[in-house]
């Protein structure tokens, strides 16, 4: 690959119109409308969640009718997964992996617009289906039928909310596609297979598992259709039975999708600010290839209480797990220990993410095991566990990222002080928020209740999660507040520039200018060298070859 | 009750396992946090593999995973082994929209106890202590799930389908029984009482209530 070809169409795109961003093949471009697209849906998403928090507050509150609240639930759940952590995690594989390899453009470049763009439709009638004559989608994010049919949830919302998951779900296979595409054939000289930097391993990984498994959701989506069309298909279990185990084949799957990603930027994150390259790196890439290779084989043991399906088998391959996802935690830890360490706001947001989601995977093990899960499963422990994945987890390796890679793709760093205040806040919230429904969903809490009783027990620690959800809320209106005031200040030009490498980071995207010109390497920003898995480490070091120092210095004037 | 002790072993065991994983990591991470800050003025470590120890790790978790296969599958089949024990009870359970309706085939008349879960208005299930109780359990509409709670126990109820749980109570006493699966906007309302009585009992109770007029609500 060599810098001299250009991204199609990147040179009629005038800077600063929105139609030249809302058309251009720049993969940067494509990656950030992605990126700001989801967080702007995840204000929406945590809208919704405060208000069931609000309604969960107190035993027997009115605040939302039953049917508004199964509404809310639905639009969360399939909101925060397809439409939110989802879409990020490829926009960042979108933005980053070009980058990180060396690359001038991403493969199929007009593909991954395709992809955004029905990811956009996709949220828009998602959301649109809520004005609909009888509400949106209301029986879950996994929807299963018959209650999801046209007997029990008539109306056209639900057939919009069908058609806006196909649409972004396409979307995101397309984007999958081109991200993995261009990590195997578009790397720069000297960057083999095994220096690619762990994030886009993690994203090679995931889009992996999103080429696999993604489809199986587009014939679930298309089962259900059938089914509305004429409720009769599901007078037969199999058909009943069968959606859930389509659903589910990318159901679990899609955990990891959400994950990797986020795991891949905490551990590029914690060696920044250790000051070292990733330590243990053929064992987590090695890890993460197993984890994506057992993850097709595991989505049953979300359906151990149907009595319908192999337990055991299940259980094995789920508890397997523990061996790839212990590795990966050897690595993290390994790296902190070895290192000296720099708390800046990305390093707080890792260093949390380490025993919060633990606290996910140990539960993890537990709804993995049937016996057990008989109990757990449907029950606000489980509410409790995969929050404690996908937020305590996924979001705090999100805004890791977001913190992290802010200077590369604006700029300008993010304020330092609302940096912190954020996470204090969410450290707080999510804590106060997720901890007590492990308790609630052990005492038998079911999820999607719209409400319960005095008797049952529940009020205090619904009445703590519900005031952990106003934290969080706080906490996410300090980290608006800080990105708007931060591109305020850009765009009035009292901004302090970011150098091209502002943490003293190691892999090649920190190579280029902040933001990256439209090739992304040029004569003045080359791509240097690349020995390893953290090339510009290996050079600051000087454990590379006498002239890549240089080369290095060169092109940083 | 045999259901909880099942549960109860082996939640306590994977929680303690989960706590010292937990507090290895946490104290790991606090030691890095400590004794590695920059102003220590230590060098980062330029090791990027320590094969042996990581080799040594890998073995531990394969051990530890597969003991935890193996013991909570045998739990899981000494659970129900041991429930299937005995001359059963038999219980026909219907769920549905929203709430529950529990016939008795070995009463001598038909004996069925319904209420419609509004305003307070729970059916109560009574089963005898000691014996083991088989639930034949089919839905007239959408997927619910037997769950009580108290016996750590749930099991989804389709429609077109069948499923059979075999279960023993080994106390007496009243728990309140909820619907597990999400199931329409009533769900949360969807409550029964699973009242256990003595054999004896159970027996008076049947004689009793054997031909109660339809729709009733025996209990």
């Amino acid at each position: 690959m060599t810098t001299a070809q250009a991204p199609s169409g990147s040179k009629e795109v005038p800077a600063g119109n929105w139609l030249g961003w809302a058309t251009s093949t720049d993969h940067k471009r494509i990656g950030l409308l992605t990126v700001a697209t989801s967080l702007v849906l995840l204000l929406v998403m945590g809208v919704f969640a405060l208000i069931m928090r609000g309604q969960l507050a107190q035993p027997e509150l009115d605040l939302v009718l039953p049917h508004t609240y199964s509404q809310l639930f639905t639009l969360h759940g399939s909101g925060m997964i397809y439409l939110v952590i989802t879409p990020f995690a490829l926009g960042m594989g979108v933005y980053l992996v070009p980058l990180q390899i060396g690359a001038p453009a991403i493969a199929a470049p007009r593909t991954t617009l395709l992809g955004y763009w029905l990811y956009v439709c996709g949220a828009v009638l998602v959301l649109v289906s809520l004005a609909a004559a009888n509400g949106s989608a209301s029986s879950g994010w996994f929807s299963y039928p018959p209650l999801a049919d046209s007997d029990f949830s008539p109306g056209v919302g639900p057939d919009l909310w069908i058609v806006g998951v196909v649409l972004s779900t396409t979307g995101m296979i397309l984007m999958g596609w081109t991200v993995l595409w261009t990590a195997l054939r578009k790397r720069t000289q000297g960057m083999t297979m095994l220096r690619m930097p762990v994030f886009t391993w993690s994203m090679v990984a995931s889009c992996l598992m999103v080429i696999g498994s993604f489809p199986s959701l587009l014939a679930a989506m298309a089962l259900l259709a059938a089914g509305r069309a004429d409720p009769s298909v599901f007078h037969a279990n199999a058909w009943n039975i069968g959606y859930q185990h389509l659903f589910w084949f990318y159901g679990h799957p899609v955990v990891y999708v959400m994950f990797f990603p986020y795991l891949g930027a905490v551990a590029e994150v914690l060696a920044v600010f250790s000051g070292r390259a990733f330590f243990g790196y053929k064992g987590t890439v090695l890890s993460l290839l197993v984890f994506a290779a057992l993850s097709m084989s595991v989505w049953a043991h979300h359906m151990f209480a149907t009595g319908q399906v192999a337990n055991d088998y299940y259980s094995l391959t789920s508890i397997s797990l523990l061996v790839p996802a212990g590795v990966e935690y050897f690595a993290m830890i390994g790296t902190v220990l070895g290192g000296r360490l720099v708390f800046r706001t990305p390093m707080l947001f890792a260093l949390a993410f380490l025993p919060q989601f633990l606290i996910g995977g140990l539960t993890g093990i537990m709804v993995g095991t049937p016996v057990l899960d008989y109990h757990l499963t449907d029950s606000y422990f489980v509410v409790a566990h995969l929050h404690y994945v996908l937020f305590a987890g996924s979001a705090f390796g999100l805004f890791a990222a977001v913190y992290f890679w802010f200077p590369k793709a604006t700029g300008v760093e993010l304020g330092e002080r609302l940096g912190r205040l954020h996470f204090v806040l969410l450290v707080i919230g999510t804590n106060l928020t997720f901890l007590p429904m492990f308790a609630l969903g052990y005492e038998g809490m079911p999820r999607r209740v719209v409400s319960y009783a005095p008797f049952d027990g529940f009020s205090l620690l619904n009445l703590l999660a519900s005031c952990g959800a106003a934290v969080l809320a706080a906490g996410m209106v300090v980290f608006v507040v800080n990105v708007l005031w931060t591109l305020r200040k850009r765009s009035l030009g009292r901004h302090v520039p970011a150098p091209p490498d502002p943490w003293g980071a190691g892999t090649l995207e920190w190579a280029t200018s902040s933001p990256p010109p439209a090739t992304n390497f040029t004569p003045e920003y080359p791509v240097p060298p690349v020995r390893g898995h953290a090339p510009l480490l290996t050079l600051r070091e000087g454990q590379g070859e006498p002239d890549d120092r240089a080369t290095l210095s060169g092109s940083r004037g | 009750m045999t259901t909880r002790q099942f549960f109860g072993t082996v939640f306590a065991l994977e929680s303690a396992l989960a706590a010292f994983v937990f507090a290895v990591v946490a104290m790991l991470v606090c030691l890095a946090v400590v004794r590695r800050r920059a102003g220590a003025r230590r060098r980062p470590s330029r090791r990027l593999e320590h094969t042996r120890p990581e080799a040594f790790y890998v073995a531990v978790l394969v051990a530890v995973a597969a003991f935890l296969v193996v013991y909570t599958a045998r739990q899981n089949h000494d659970e129900h082994r041991a429930a299937a024990h005995g001359d059963p009870v038999e219980v026909t359970v219907t769920a549905f929209q929203w709430c529950w309706r529990f016939d008795y085939p070995q009463a001598r008349k038909p004996l069925a106890v319904r209420a419609d879960c509004r305003a307070g208005r729970r059916p109560t299930l009574v089963v005898p202590t000691g014996r083991p109780i088989r639930f034949k359990m089919a839905s007239p509409d959408v997927i619910h799930s037997l769950w009580v709670p108290d016996l750590r126990y749930k099991r989804d109820i389709f429609p077109h389908h069948v499923n059979t749980v075999t279960l023993t109570v080994d106390r007496e006493g009243r728990w309140i029984g909820r619907c597990g699966e999400f199931c329409g906007d009533r769900h949360h309302t969807m409550d029964f009482w699973l009242r256990a009585v003595s054999p004896a009992a159970y027996d008076k109770w049947l004689a009793q209530h054997a031909g109660a007029p339809a729709g009733g609500t025996p209990a």
